[in-house]
């Protein structure tokens, strides 16, 4: 078993509605989605982040387009129009989960 | 087969015209849809308005339509806009006098309004609808009550419907969701209705919506793909060519830059979306599992299987309230030791606000260089920095408190280390957060009011 970084599985992107988080994980291929799919869980996710996630950590499934939706909950500061954070809308949230190591 | 071409004109509030231009001029299209309204904006809007009742709409409205109308009139494309904002009526009004000086006698504008709700709030808690918070369970308004600047649903295409059957090939609305300006036209071309309603085909109708209606954002903007997507300077807006089976090709203006691939609109596909088999808009419930991309020629991609299910009975409502101040100030550090005087100022910053006795909520440090992006998650640098900047920045109650953030962070200027160096200071910026709710549909009558240039 070797460890790899998810940026080199999977594009992400991610988004905001007001405190909750989204990140869309969008593997590079049907392989890949297979170790996305077993690696990337609510817990792990929820590790990974450390204290910027406060809330659950949900998990959606898209095998149609081997991709992730993962939804994280409290996660923003309290939402762009009142956190204190730089990026108020959590656009670096998806790259910033591509750090994450994963067994492959 | 029938189909509909319908392009997608701006993502927000102050985005670029001219691929907009482009797109009514080459993009062969029936249909342009514009949104320029985002959470925020509705009480940036309400506020505007309270001040001066003839404004609250989007003051570039005026100046967008000014530069396609006269294309849209001679091709015969239909304009559907959301930057009607807090006061659709004015803008409405505006649209009718400048068509009248662009001589476009005749033409009809539709008005569509019944999303403000802020009028009716206290009529409503009457009924005993208690506008539950749906992200903190707080249940209800009580607390915020004196403190609301803006309350709006969003509304459906019902009443966009209703203005296109009228002839109108102009609509302003206020806050409709965003999706709702494609699934309107979508749904009145193909005499798709909610009276006898294909849950699929209005399904498919708001996922093409949702893939186009940020327009740059799924042809190469805000993209994966940015190290290889074109001329992104003179980015292509979407066109979505959508058939009456349900299926659609999405492109782009011909021969503008960016890109449209399977990863383009996966990106968008996956993008502020919560359950996927679930996405929940006033229209319906679309299910983005089941469909199929294909890419299908260059910078085409066909969208097959869309799915979808009943609208829901409940409308989602953001209110928007006065929630105090934040006070910020950034100073830079140069090598050497770039990270060391940046840690150094913090330690000073946090002294000098005991001192003053600062009263926040909340206080925050970012190295910026380092950590402001990625928070906790980003690792410790391993090698020395060529510069870092200290980002200071609280939530408080008054406006004074945060004028003290701001104040002590330039006094790093003078008592921080060697090599201190500064912009302007940023100005204290009042909050407004929002407080999302459902109230039942039937409590939000829409209507479309037709106004014909003369």
């Amino acid at each position: 078993m070797k460890k790899v970084r998810l940026k080199d599985l999977a594009y992400a992107r991610s988004g905001d509605k007001g405190d909750v988080s989204n990140i869309g994980l969008m593997a590079f291929n049907k392989e890949n989605y297979e170790i996305i799919k077993r690696e990337v869980t609510p817990e792990k996710v929820k590790e990974h982040f450390k204290g910027m996630v406060k809330g659950d950590v949900k998990i959606y499934e898209m095998p149609n387009l081997d991709s992730l939706e993962i939804v994280l909950y409290n996660a923003l500061g309290g939402g762009a129009t009142r956190t204190l954070r730089l990026d108020q809308t959590g656009k670096s949230m998806g790259q910033a989960l591509l750090w994450m190591e994963v067994e492959v | 087969m029938k189909k509909v071409r319908i392009g997608s004109g701006s993502a927000y509030w102050g985005d670029m015209l001219d691929p907009a231009v482009e797109l009514v001029k080459n993009g062969d299209i029936g249909y342009i849809g514009f949104d320029h309204l985002a959470e925020l904006t509705m009480a940036l809007l309400q506020r505007a308005k309270t001040k001066d009742p003839t404004t609250g709409y989007i003051p570039d409205i005026i100046p967008w339509m000014k530069a396609i109308l006269p294309t849209c009139a001679e091709k015969g494309i239909t304009v559907i806009s959301n930057g009607g904002g807090a006061n659709p009526e004015a803008g409405g009004d505006e649209v009718v006098k400048l068509a009248k000086e662009l001589n476009l006698t005749g033409l009809k504008v539709g008005v569509v309004v019944g999303d403000d709700i802020f009028g009716k709030l206290d009529e409503m808690r009457a009924k005993g609808i208690k506008f539950k918070n749906m992200d903190t369970g707080e249940e209800d308004i009580d607390r915020i009550r004196d403190k609301i600047v803006a309350a709006n649903a969003y509304i459906g295409a019902d009443s966009i419907i209703e203005a296109l059957q009228e002839g109108a090939k102009v609509i302003v609305a206020g806050r409709v969701s965003d999706n709702a300006l494609y699934v309107g036209p979508l749904m009145y071309e193909f005499g798709w209705s909610f009276n006898s309603p294909d849950w699929d085909l209005i399904g498919a109708a708001i996922t093409v919506g949702h893939i186009i209606e940020c327009a740059e954002c799924c042809t190469g903007g805000m993209s994966n793909m940015w190290k290889v997507a074109p001329r992104l300077w003179d980015i292509g807006f979407p066109i979505a060519e959508v058939y009456e089976n349900g299926d659609a090709i999405i492109t782009k203006t011909p021969d503008s830059g960016g890109l449209v691939n399977q990863w383009t609109i996966k990106e968008h596909l996956i993008y502020e979306v919560h359950d996927p088999s679930n996405y929940l808009m006033p229209d319906g419930i679309a299910d983005f599992t089941a469909l199929k991309l294909e890419e299908i020629g260059k910078d085409q991609v066909r969208v097959t299987n869309m799915k979808g299910k009943q609208r829901p009975s409940e409308l989602k409502v953001c209110i928007g309230y006065r929630d105090g101040f934040i006070g910020e100030g950034q100073v830079f550090f140069p090598w050497p030791d770039a990270y060391e005087k940046a840690k150094k100022g913090a330690e000073t910053v946090r002294e000098r606000l005991k001192k003053v006795n600062l009263d926040a909520e909340e206080l925050r440090i970012d190295y910026i260089g380092v950590n402001t992006l990625h928070g906790e998650v980003a690792p410790e640098p391993t090698s020395e920095l060529n510069e870092v900047g200290l980002r200071v920045v609280a939530k408080t109650k008054t406006k004074e408190e945060a004028e003290k953030v701001r104040r002590e962070v330039t006094h790093l200027w003078t008592i921080g280390s060697v090599g201190s160096s500064f912009g302007v200071p940023l100005p204290i910026r009042p909050v407004v957060s929002l407080w999302p709710t459902l109230v039942p549909r039937e409590e939000v009558p829409t209507r479309a009011i037709i106004k014909e240039v003369r």
